[in-house]
């Protein structure tokens, strides 16, 4: 399903190559299958929950708030109770304590749900391997992405939902008025920025000068 | 400008207070011992040391009104304890006298077969917590106290973490599973019982509804649990459960050089980034005899400040979010974004720089720092002035937050209470201004108090010391004083590089330096600063190794909690929120 967005004062003018008619009805009509709309929606509405470990929440809280603005990704209906959220984001250290009240609200959550665990805690440990820290939320939980950074900018956490976005949007869920496991539940590997990014930020050969603001 | 001098020990004069407990007790009763930073020090005998602390609290003059730290020391691996009491355990009060401006450590010595120490909760009811903490971290049993139960570890928890024979890394021990008995078997002992705690589960006239706060809820900042005891809308009783947060630092401490401990101390009060260095760094620095440059202070200084701006704009934007306003919450992150840009451009980092050294800053501040600070300090107290019309003259604010969650000075004083929440008891008491660290005697500001001491007066208090701060770093950036950003000491860490590169003697200093880092005679040292919270003291023990043999950190978070239920009871469960909120706490502070 592909569609684009377009300015208000433009609407009246015609795309090139195309007449008037064609051109709004294109603007106007979507033609689809249900299953891609459906895919398309659930992308564009991933409802997360209202939770926090720790350092990690108060970025996670600043990609939420007003200059971050994460509504711009149709991510803003945090929900305090697991029953209603989609996504959950393990922001901060896993410890000892909280891991099984964190299993516990992920197994309130509703299928299909994802996991994206943000900072360097939740991801392996991180700087913390000491007595009462889980060494990575991993250990229990299936993870879709990891955003990594200690804490991870708020920047970094909207890349991470917009990949996590990606592959909800690639998963087709049965459309069918039965009610039970069909079978298609498989979701697809989000891919490592680091392989993907690695010749580009190989070749960066200048750095910014720590001495200038 | 003058920079903050090391007190040095005087040997001919004994300090009052010791004088005093001389002739009170006898001087065969104590062990007097010299720490670096000069603060009285004496080894009590277990049977003294309540007489003592009640002679201490009631009757010495100046009064010792607060219970400011207790805490323990594993001291069964010790090399340097020349002069000492024998010792396995040791268990450390740390009064403070706010009329007379001084502190008095005490030590009591204890033996492996005989863990055992009378409860001090009978003269400061603060002591309950961290007797507990004690007893769960370390195997002491102090007798006499109601709840001797675990506070940080789960409750099935085997073993005391800050024990020297303890493991300390994850790594260490037997790998984390969660199987669904395991899972099944860590729910059930979390919980809430209300017969341990001697709560009645019914009132002649009707049933109680025992209420779980927590661990995790959007009006709790943060992982932490509280178990109300509700009589309809009414809250009885609140029992806080903390340790859903605790990272072991004290534990993380003993086994990093001095100086790899530094980024660890960024995330005890992850609001506060780098003021969380200030006191380490300065302790260290007391330890090794560094004296820094002004520019070095007149830095720290101005981004300890930023921090404490930003940390109480978040309490703000929450505060107003629990009490039903959600947008003031979006205008203070706007702010604090302003902020972060600022603290990034000089640190590098946003909320946890790790910047500050051993003898200095990590670098030097990049060029046009100023432009940016100035454009802040010219726009942020008109925001800050819509914020006071938005919230705190909000009418139904007011009528939300006065006269809920009351306290005096003198329960401020039972509870440990420190910081805006003490101030706001009217108390004019602030650590930069009654005992100046890192040249805040050079700078101008007020110290903002209330008078009730309720929800509102602890909110108002904290919006002027904002523009306090403001102050101050439009000081900082006017008067920015030229000169290096690393002090020229042997021990300042990392050397400065340009020294390295003389001859063969200087490459291996600089080498041992950085790998290393410094190695300074073994003594004891304590440093508390006003932190953005209250009262944040590091008391480190340097056994002479590459890094401390005991590092313990006052946090004001985990004192705090401890007074919600006293704050608490007899309000509207939508009440208990404010309490929350104006407590101000963050749980890696609490938990640490």
């Amino acid at each position: 399903m592909s569609w684009e967005l377009v300015k208000p004062e433009d609407s009246f003018s015609t795309s090139p190559g195309m007449n008037q008619f064609d051109d709004y009805i294109r603007r106007n009509v979507v033609m689809t299958t249900l299953e891609d709309m459906l895919a398309w929606s659930r992308k564009h509405s991933v409802w997360p929950f209202n939770f926090g470990l720790s350092c990690c929440y108060v970025e996670a809280a600043t990609a939420i708030s007003s200059r971050h603005d994460i509504a711009r990704f149709g991510a803003e209906v945090f929900r305090a109770t697991p029953r209603q959220a989609d996504m959950i984001i393990i922001a901060g250290t896993v410890f000892r304590k909280m891991a099984p009240v964190v299993q516990r609200l992920y197994e309130q959550m509703m299928d299909p749900k994802y996991v994206i665990c943000m900072g360097s805690c939740a991801n392996s440990g991180g700087m913390y391997d000491i007595y009462s820290v889980v060494q990575g939320v991993d250990k229990f939980l299936p993870v879709d992405v990891y955003v990594s950074g200690c804490p991870p900018r708020p920047e970094a956490l909207l890349q991470g939902l917009n990949l996590l976005q990606d592959q909800i949007g690639k998963t087709r869920r049965p459309v069918s008025w039965v009610i039970n496991d069909q079978g298609v539940y498989e979701r697809e590997k989000v891919p490592v920025q680091r392989l993907k990014r690695r010749a580009e930020r190989i070749a960066a050969t200048e750095l910014r000068s720590p001495d200038e603001v | 400008m003058n920079s903050s001098t090391v007190t040095q020990v005087n040997e001919s004069s004994l300090p009052t207070v010791i004088v005093n407990l001389y002739q009170r007790f006898g001087e065969a009763s104590f062990v007097r011992q010299h720490t670096a930073e000069g603060m009285p020090t004496l080894w009590v005998g277990r049977e003294k040391i309540m007489g003592v602390l009640k002679y201490l609290r009631d009757e010495h003059r100046p009064r010792y009104e607060m219970l400011l730290d207790v805490t323990a020391v594993d001291e069964r691996t010790r090399i340097h304890r020349e002069g000492q009491p024998a010792a396995d355990f040791t268990v450390v009060y740390h009064p403070t006298s706010f009329s007379g401006n001084c502190d008095i450590r005490l030590k009591v010595a204890l033996q492996m077969d005989d863990l055992h120490m009378p409860t001090a909760i009978g003269l400061w009811p603060s002591a309950n917590w961290q007797e507990r903490e004690i007893w769960d971290l370390f195997g002491i049993v102090f007798n006499g106290h109601p709840n001797l139960t675990r506070i940080l570890c789960p409750p099935t928890w085997k073993g005391h973490p800050l024990r020297k024979d303890h493991p300390a890394r994850a790594t260490e021990m037997e790998p984390f599973t969660m199987s669904d008995e395991i899972q099944d078997r860590e729910q059930e002992a979390l919980r809430f019982n209300p017969e341990e705690w001697g709560l009645k589960r019914r009132s002649e006239t009707s049933e109680f509804m025992f209420l779980n706060f927590g661990p995790n809820h959007p009006a709790a900042h943060g992982v932490i649990r509280f178990a109300l005891q509700l009589d309809g809308e009414y809250v009885l009783d609140v029992v806080p459960d903390v340790g859903y947060h605790h990272r072991g630092a004290e534990k993380m401490a003993e086994r990093q050089t001095w100086h790899t401990f530094i980024p660890y101390t960024d995330r005890i009060d992850y609001l506060g980034g780098v003021m969380n260095n200030l006191p380490y760094v300065l302790a260290v620095e007391k330890m090794a005899g560094i004296k820094v440059p002004q520019r070095v202070e007149t830095i720290r200084v101005m981004l300890a400040e930023f921090f404490r701006i930003c940390s109480h704009l978040l309490f703000f934007g929450t505060w107003a979010v629990d009490l039903g306003q959600l947008s003031p919450l979006f205008y203070a992150f706007v702010d604090r974004e302003k902020a972060f840009n600022i603290i990034e451009s000089i640190c590098g980092a946003r909320m946890h720089p790790g910047w500050f050294r051993i003898g200095g800053v990590a670098q030097d501040l990049p060029n046009g720092w100023d432009k940016l600070i100035r454009e802040f300090v010219d726009y942020f107290p008109k925001r800050l002035a819509e914020y006071e019309t938005l919230v705190m003259a909000n009418s139904v604010i007011k009528e939300r937050a006065r006269g809920v969650g009351s306290m005096n000075t003198q329960d401020a004083f039972d509870w440990a209470m420190t910081g805006p929440a003490l101030r706001a008891t009217g108390l004019e008491w602030d650590y930069r201004k009654n005992r100046p660290y890192s040249g805040y005697e050079n700078f101008e500001f007020e110290v903002p108090i209330a008078v009730n001491g309720d929800c509102y007066d602890r909110a108002a208090v904290r919006v002027e010391e904002m523009r306090q701060s403001c102050r101050i770093i439009k000081q900082c950036l006017n008067n920015m004083p030229s000169g290096p950003y690393k002090a020229d000491h042997p021990l300042t860490t990392p050397p400065v590089k340009e020294k390295t590169k003389q001859d063969i003697e200087t490459l291996i200093n600089h080498f041992l330096s950085v790998s290393w880092g410094p190695v300074m005679d073994p003594t004891e040292v304590t440093q508390t600063i006003e932190a953005t919270k209250g009262m944040n003291m590091y008391y480190l023990i340097n056994d002479g190794g590459i890094g401390s043999y005991r590092t313990r950190i006052r946090t004001p978070s985990f004192i705090h909690i401890q007074a919600i239920p006293f704050l608490s009871r007899g309000l509207m469960l939508a009440d208990f929120t404010t309490v929350v909120a104006t407590t101000d706490f963050v749980m890696a502070d609490v938990d640490r």
